[in-house]
């Protein structure tokens, strides 16, 4: 990867702080869905750094100009490693969706129910699976606008979502607590 | 094919459902089942064995499963030994590997055990060894676990096709009907109406309960032999006849058309050439009916209907006895339950019973000469294909 000019999250996994309840707290690592995100663990650390800034990004090809998803460190249509990091747009478009009701995996069942659906990013050729957020009853329609949202996970790691965008106030689920600085 | 042909002899299953055993003992059940459903096996001819397993790490806190599985067995394997993890295709690459090693000599007698222990007291853990299946850290982490991700399929066959519940009902209750006539299917007791499927709740809409197989647990067992031993076994030997495979993504951002599964059209065309065979040869199919949707769209990517009629297919009664090819007569993962591991061969052990007019008369097909086997697994980004039939290749 060429570009390491961005900066790097904080490594290792830090403790929760305090908090084991909540839907993202921290369970044992083999039970944890969310990525190892540090530069010690990663060579995409640059993508989980960018979502601590408010940006999207994934890797281009610099050699045949194939865009990637999800990011990359070695392109598979020429097998180089010359790569770059670019933004992606973070405006989308819902092409299906589903609401889960039950069967939720561990660290999700407070999320519950919750929606989920491929979206197409405006302008580029992608179409990409994510949690949405907003109101599930009723919940979103295929052809809604939906927005990138990173969040930070209680021990400090980011992560993202799409969120429907014009949802009405007041009327969404709970989400968990985040750090103000996340959103810079 | 090339290579020597390969006979398949007998198979057993063990009771499917929720379980009161454990992954090791569900394995020495299968192999119960397997001696005495094969009196002329003898343990030291077993030369290898395939085990068909999908995360015995997370069901059952356990690796190097093989030798544990030939231990549980009786087997003493000494030409391969090994296991095979394809989700829920385990079991099916499991006899897809025999195949390759009796096919080219390295094995004379091989026996695949197919086994899964889903049901534990912590549901969670489970759906959230499930949700390891998708792409852990870009998909998984969303949430993406099989349920949402059909109901995504359906949600868009139903926009594009006008597919209906109705239509998916119709696939669970014949099913759920055929599983009434196998004491060995999960579901064996119960009955569902399309009226009472219809009620049912919500898993991931548009999917209701009935639209989805269930965390199983059981184990499966068959054997397989070079050609020429197959006399020593049985006087009624099922050939391996062709197979296929296909798979072009894993990132659910890589899965294209939603309603269009190339892949199984393509692995299907492959299984079939090598078996110098059409579908229109094809008696009857064991379909990988893990949700309705499944079911509607595999009539479609086999050619069985034009793109978007495998709806009316089934409400047509064309996936049943008496229609133009029957679909799943075993009960499918809807009505048996799905343990991932061992549902390939399950599906094998019911083309060995049909083929041999060991059935119910309810559920025989009435001339079982060919048929087909899909599996597919995670997000449909894999399709496996097997024709077996009861003549041997010329
Ligand atoms: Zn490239």
């Amino acid at each position: 990867m060429s570009d390491a000019s961005l900066p790097a999250t904080s490594g290792t996994r830090p403790k929760p702080p305090g908090r084991a309840d909540g839907p993202s707290a921290s369970p044992p690592f083999l039970l944890d869905f969310f990525p190892l995100e540090g530069p010690e663990q990663t060579r995409l650390a640059p993508f989980y750094a960018a979502l601590g800034e408010g940006r999207f990004t994934t890797t281009r090809c610099r050699t045949d100009g194939s865009l990637h998803w999800p990011p990359r460190v070695v392109c598979p249509s020429c097998h180089r490693e010359d790569l770059e990091w670019v933004e992606l747009p973070r405006e989308a478009t819902i092409y299906a969706f589903s609401t889960v009701l039950v069967g939720a995996p561990l660290g999700m069942e407070a999320d519950l129910p919750f929606c989920v659906g491929l979206v197409d990013l405006d302008g580029v050729p992608l179409r990409l699976f994510s949690r949405i957020a907003g109101p599930v009853s009723p919940g979103p329609s295929i052809g809604d606008r939906v927005r990138f949202e990173p969040f930070d996970l209680p021990d400090g790691r980011r992560f993202y979502r799409f969120r429907v965008v014009n949802e009405p106030t007041g009327v969404g689920k709970a989400e968990p607590p985040r750090d103000p600085s996340a959103h810079r | 094919m090339n290579g020597r042909r390969v006979a398949l002899v007998g198979g057993a299953t063990t009771k499917f459902g929720i379980r009161a055993a454990s992954w090791p003992e569900l394995v020495q059940e299968a192999g119960a089942a397997l001696f005495a459903a094969v009196p002329g096996l003898d343990s030291d001819r077993v030369d290898s064995l395939f085990v068909g397993a999908a995360e015995p790490e997370r069901f059952a806190f356990q690796s190097h499963v093989a030798p544990l599985a030939a231990e549980q067995m009786g087997l003493k394997p000494f030409r391969i030994l090994q296991r095979t993890e394809l989700a829920c295709a385990s079991g099916q690459s499991a006899i897809r590997s025999a195949y390759a090693a009796i096919a080219s000599g390295l094995s004379d007698v091989a026996v695949c055990v197919g086994v899964e222990k889903m049901n534990l007291p912590s549901m969670a853990e489970a759906n959230t060894s499930m949700a390891c299946v998708m792409d852990r850290p870009w998909d998984g982490a969303h949430g993406a676990t099989a349920p949402p991700f059909f109901a995504m399929v359906a949600q868009r066959h139903m926009r594009e096709y006008g597919t209906t519940e109705e239509m998916m009902a119709a696939v669970s209750e014949k099913n759920h009907r055929f599983a009434n006539t196998n004491p060995t299917a999960q579901f064996h007791e119960k009955t569902f109406s399309r009226e009472k499927l219809l009620r049912l709740p919500w898993v991931a809409p548009p999917l209701r309960l009935g639209d989805c197989s269930s965390m199983t647990d059981g184990a499966a067992a068959v054997v397989l032999v070079a050609e020429e031993l197959a006399p020593e076994f049985t006087d009624t030997p099922v050939w391996i006849r062709g197979t296929g495979q296909y798979s072009d993504f894993h990132n659910l951002a890589h899965a294209g058309s939603l309603t269009e599964w190339t892949g199984l059209r393509r692995a299907a065309q492959e299984a079939l050439r090598s078996a110098r065979l059409t579908i229109d040869d094809v008696d009857f199919a064991e379909l990988h009916d893990c949700f309705t949707i499944s079911e509607i769209i595999e009539y479609e990517a086999l050619g069985l209907c034009p793109a978007g009629q495998g709806g009316s297919f089934v409400l047509d009664g064309q996936a049943d006895i008496g229609g133009k090819l029957v679909v799943n007569p075993r009960g499918g993962l809807l009505g048996c339950g799905h343990p991932l591991g061992a549902t390939g061969i399950a599906q094998a052990v019911e083309v060995v019973q049909q083929m041999t007019h060991r059935v119910p008369a309810a559920r025989q097909v009435p001339r079982p000469g060919v048929a087909l086997v899909h599996n597919l697994s995670g997000s449909a980004n894999v399709h496996s294909v097997m024709v077996y039939s009861r003549e041997a290749a010329a």
